[in-house]
């Protein structure tokens, strides 16, 4: 992975940012909302220490036995009087306010309300053969003919217990029966609509709350045909049904005094059963909906804990609060409850608090509000951060890459210009790498590569003059090693003294081809140096060193390849001559008997390719530039004419032309090139023409 | 009366291994291990020939000043570098202050002996009227093999002892061309193949200052020199 890379990457981290921001909105709204719970249970509190004194108002547990009582009815309170029609629709309740049992015609819902001390009931009743009693009256026989039915069950254990009995003749207004303990007598009190409806009928009803009692569960009697006795479905599975849960208007009234505007207060009995709702929660019209909200909302979520659908907040329409906190609230405990919705953004903070009697938990007081302010403050927060943030992390992305840019081509540079250094072979002064002048590490990093680079330079320098001074040093003890053998040749010597001397003169003749091998490679430098270049024709000086060679090596076969036009170089041509015939010597050395070795030339733009190729083995690639070094020689046994100068030498007059040289690989063996520029002018003159001097060494 | 050999080296042993071929070959020799006790010997007087080592001790160019010193007292005194430099540019420098010959300790103690004979023959002939049966003439050159003097276009080109076996070997047959083996035999030297090349720049520019348009010495590149003409 490169820098540029890296530091994007990197700059990833500053992501961090509005994630820490979330959380921190996120503690900051929990204790914003933890205050508000706080205040709440508070108030709530203190509403059900006050409500211990209408202790006696709050519905008791029934002292029946548990077995004996069946589910309870809930009647709501109606906030206005229906319409006695056989319809459900002008209740002003929800749907979800039906209750609903099993007949066996299909469901049967049902729902009850209160107003004005009246008992509203709606059932709607699924049966697709109705039967109509025979004569008004008859509800109450107990044997055929049968007829639908519906009865209301009304007590008050151990000592009430009545019916009353909806068995109309036809559809329309109902007369209803009721059983007391005095025997059944038409009840006109109460008013009652069947109404046929396609799948069944509807019944609505209206009971004067004072002829009931205070157990009160339905009955309906479904017959096939008018023999057969009805089967019956209620919605108290016992013996009696539960007592009628419905508001308290007392203490819906005490508690109604109690409550601050913007809450809701819900009482309830012990069993969850709504017996008071006072105050409505303030929901503001706010000015939100657009798709950012709706973006910064699904971020929010996200982001920040989620709370419990904020409609579960409302007074539940089954008329008993399950609500978690309510329920443990019943059980002693004070809770709270953290509602949201996500589709209006109104959230609901909510607590529960038991009215304890001391021996007894009789209810519990909800009280709710809103928490308008604290969401606003925490979706602008959350705006602006999330903005901020976003912003931020672009910004240093973005400045993270470009330092990054930056950074990776000084880089670059510098490698790139180390590289160059060390390739070029030969340099004069000081190196002086990219970002030398820099303060920074880059800077230390230019000058110790600056360093070392000079180091090695001066260490090339001095491998490259070594043989040099050392054949320098040499040349005068060998002098005197020479001189005495040659004296010593005109003494008397036995022979054995005369073999030893012929030997020693023969080692001492071998180190002077030596010395003078070392010493050449500083002369060609020196004749390079201050050699008369003349631009002559190559095509015609190589092709004739070449012809020369297969006299001088008559056991290789040479083969020149001329490019098709006159080259015209601005050089010595006895050097370049020298450099080819160290070429060819190498090449020579390295091939076999009868191999063809083959000069080329070939021109391109205006540098001119001298090449020569010969069968071989392959070079080793780390020697491929090592090769052209002073004492350096790949040569595999010991070779006391070859101390690796050769080359040198091709290469010191490549370069003191102004050319290169390299050696390859080819397919069938080795090729060594040296690459001058030539001239586009034509030959000044014969011979001695003073050129310019070739390039100072 | 034998001549007069004197030898200014400061390597004792190569003085002493000289001195003893010198005088094995019949000259009388004196040496010396730096300047100022030579110039001292030769005020009084000069010897026949003098062998220099250029570099003297710490006296680096010693050699050098010695040489111009004798060279102004003596216009004809033979003068021989004998050195272990082997550059270019102290040779040039050695020649330009008018040595005979600038010699590298390479050379073998035969060859030396017969420079310095070759010297001894040409001072004698010098002294006798020119004989025509030595001269040899090709062209516009002319060769004095017994003085081993040179001239062209009848102008006397100022050649070492060396160069003038150079040219002598190479005009000898003109036309054919002398390779660097033969070309060293006949100077009798070891000489690599730069210094042939320097020694025959030299020739040239030396007969170029003479008349420009010379270019009796051809390169065959690859295998040596020749002469060219008649």
């Amino acid at each position: 992975m490169n820098l540029k890379r890296q530091l994007l990457l990197v700059s990833l981290l500053t992501l961090v940012l509005p994630w820490a921001g979330c959380e921190f909105i996120s503690e900051t709204e929990s204790a914003l909302r933890a205050g508000q719970q706080q205040m709440l249970s508070g108030t709530a509190r203190a509403i059900a220490e006050s409500l211990q004194q209408y202790g006696e108002d709050f519905p008791r547990p029934s002292s029946a036995p548990e077995h004996i009582l069946g589910a309870r009815l809930y009647a709501h309170a109606l906030t206005r009087e229906p319409t006695l029609d056989g319809y459900f629709d002008d209740w002003a309740l929800s749907e979800s306010s039906l209750e609903s049992m099993r007949g066996i015609g299909g469901s049967i819902v049902y729902a009850a309300g209160t107003r004005d001390e009246q008992l509203y009931v709606y059932i709607s009743v699924t049966d697709t053969s109705v039967v109509y009693a025979e004569r008004a009256g008859a509800a109450l026989d107990d044997g055929p003919p049968y007829s639908d039915r519906v009865s209301i069950i009304s007590s008050s254990p151990p000592y009430l217990n009545e019916r009353i009995e909806f068995a109309p003749e036809a559809p329309g207004n109902v007369v209803a029966y009721r059983e007391t303990a005095f025997g059944i007598a038409a009840e006109p009190t109460i008013q009652a609509t069947w109404q046929d409806v396609p799948r069944g009928y509807q019944l609505e009803a209206r009971i004067p709350l004072s002829i009931l009692g205070t157990h009160v569960g339905l009955i309906i009697g479904d017959t096939p045909e008018p023999a057969s006795p009805p089967v019956r479905s209620s919605n108290f599975a016992s013996q009696l049904p539960g007592r009628l849960a419905t508001i308290q208007p007392d203490l819906q009234s005490v508690v109604g005094d109690l409550i601050q505007p913007g809450m809701r207060l819900l009482l309830t009995d012990a069993e969850g059963w709504r017996i008071a709702n006072v105050g409505e929660l303030q929901t503001r019209a706010r000015p939100t909906g657009d798709a950012v909200s709706a973006w910064l909302r699904f971020t929010y979520d996200a982001l920040v804990e989620k709370g419990t659908d904020a409609r579960l907040s409302e007074p539940a329409a089954s008329g008993r609060e399950q609500q978690p906190y309510i329920q443990s609230a019943l059980a002693g405990e004070t809770a709270a409850g953290w509602y949201r919705s996500a589709g209006s953004g109104s959230a609901v903070v909510a607590v529960a608090v038991p009215v304890d009697l001391g021996d007894a938990v009789v209810g519990a007081v909800v009280l709710q509000q809103g928490t308008e302010e604290i969401l606003s403050l925490t979706n602008q927060g959350l705006a602006r951060l999330l903005n901020i943030t976003l912003l931020t992390t672009v910004v240093v992305a973005a400045v993270l890459l470009g330092y990054a840019t930056w950074l990776s081509r000084r880089i670059r540079r510098l490698s790139f210009a180390a590289d160059d250094a060390l390739d070029s072979q030969t340099h004069d002064g000081e190196f002086r790498l990219p970002s030398h002048d820099a303060s920074d590490e880059l800077g230390d990093l230019s000058r110790r590569f600056s360093f070392v680079l000079q180091q090695i330079s001066e260490y090339n320098e001095y491998l490259r003059t070594l043989a040099s001074k050392l054949s320098h040093e040499l040349r005068t003890p060998l002098a005197i090693v020479t001189s005495s053998l040659e004296n010593l040749e005109h003494e008397q010597l036995n022979e054995a003294s005369a073999r030893y001397t012929a030997r020693a003169k023969d080692g001492a003749d071998r180190l002077r081809k030596i010395l003078g091998a070392m010493s050449e490679a500083n002369r060609v430098e020196e004749l390079v140096r201050n050699a008369d270049a003349e631009v002559f024709d190559l095509k015609k000086v190589v092709g004739q060193a070449v012809s020369a060679y297969a006299g001088v090596f008559p056991e290789r076969r040479f083969l020149f390849k001329p490019g098709p036009v006159d080259i015209h170089v601005l050089a010595a041509p006895e050097l370049i001559v020298q450099m080819l015939d160290k070429l060819v010597d190498n090449a020579v050395d390295f091939s076999q008997p009868d191999d063809e070795i083959v000069v080329r030339l070939s021109t391109s733009d205006d540098e001119v390719d001298l090449s020569v190729t010969n069968p071989g083995p392959p070079l080793p690639e780390t020697m491929r530039t090592q090769l052209f070094d002073s004492l350096v020689s790949v040569r595999s046994e010991q070779d006391d004419h070859h101390l690796g100068l050769g080359l040198f030498i091709a290469r010191l007059i490549a370069e003191g032309h102004d050319g290169r040289i390299r050696a390859d690989n080819v397919d069938d063996g080795v090729c060594f090139t040296v690459t001058l520029p030539t001239r586009q002018d034509a030959p000044g003159g014969s011979g001695e023409s003073a050129g310019s001097p070739p390039r100072q060494g | 009366m034998a001549k007069r050999i004197a030898i200014i080296e400061d390597e004792a042993a190569i003085r002493a291994n000289y001195s003893a071929a010198f005088s094995r070959e019949g000259y009388e020799v004196i040496g010396f291990d730096a300047r100022e006790p030579a110039l001292n010997a030769f005020a009084s007087r000069l010897p026949d020939l003098v062998v220099i080592d250029v570099n003297l001790k710490n006296d680096i160019e010693g050699g050098f000043e010695l040489c111009r010193e004798l060279r102004a007292r003596s216009a004809d005194l033979p003068i021989i570098f004998l050195t272990a430099r082997d550059s270019e540019f102290d040779a040039v420098s050695g020649l330009r202050l008018g040595a005979d010959d600038y010699l590298t300790k390479d050379i073998s103690l035969p060859h030396l002996m017969a420079r310095v004979a070759a010297l001894f023959r040409r001072l004698d002939a010098m002294q006798q009227p020119q004989g025509q049966e030595s001269t040899i003439r090709r062209g516009e050159l002319e060769i004095d093999t017994d003085r081993m003097i040179v001239s062209w276009k009848s102008e006397p080109v100022g050649l070492t002892l060396t160069e003038f076996w150079l040219v002598h070997a190479m005009a000898r047959y003109p036309g054919h061309v002398k390779n660097r083996q033969q070309l060293m035999d006949a100077a009798q030297a070891v000489l690599d193949d730069n210094t042939i090349t320097s020694h025959i720049k030299r020739i040239r520019r030396k007969f170029a200052a003479v008349d420009d348009s010379f270019d009796a010495i051809e390169t065959v590149y690859g295998m040596g020199y020749r002469w060219l003409g008649e």
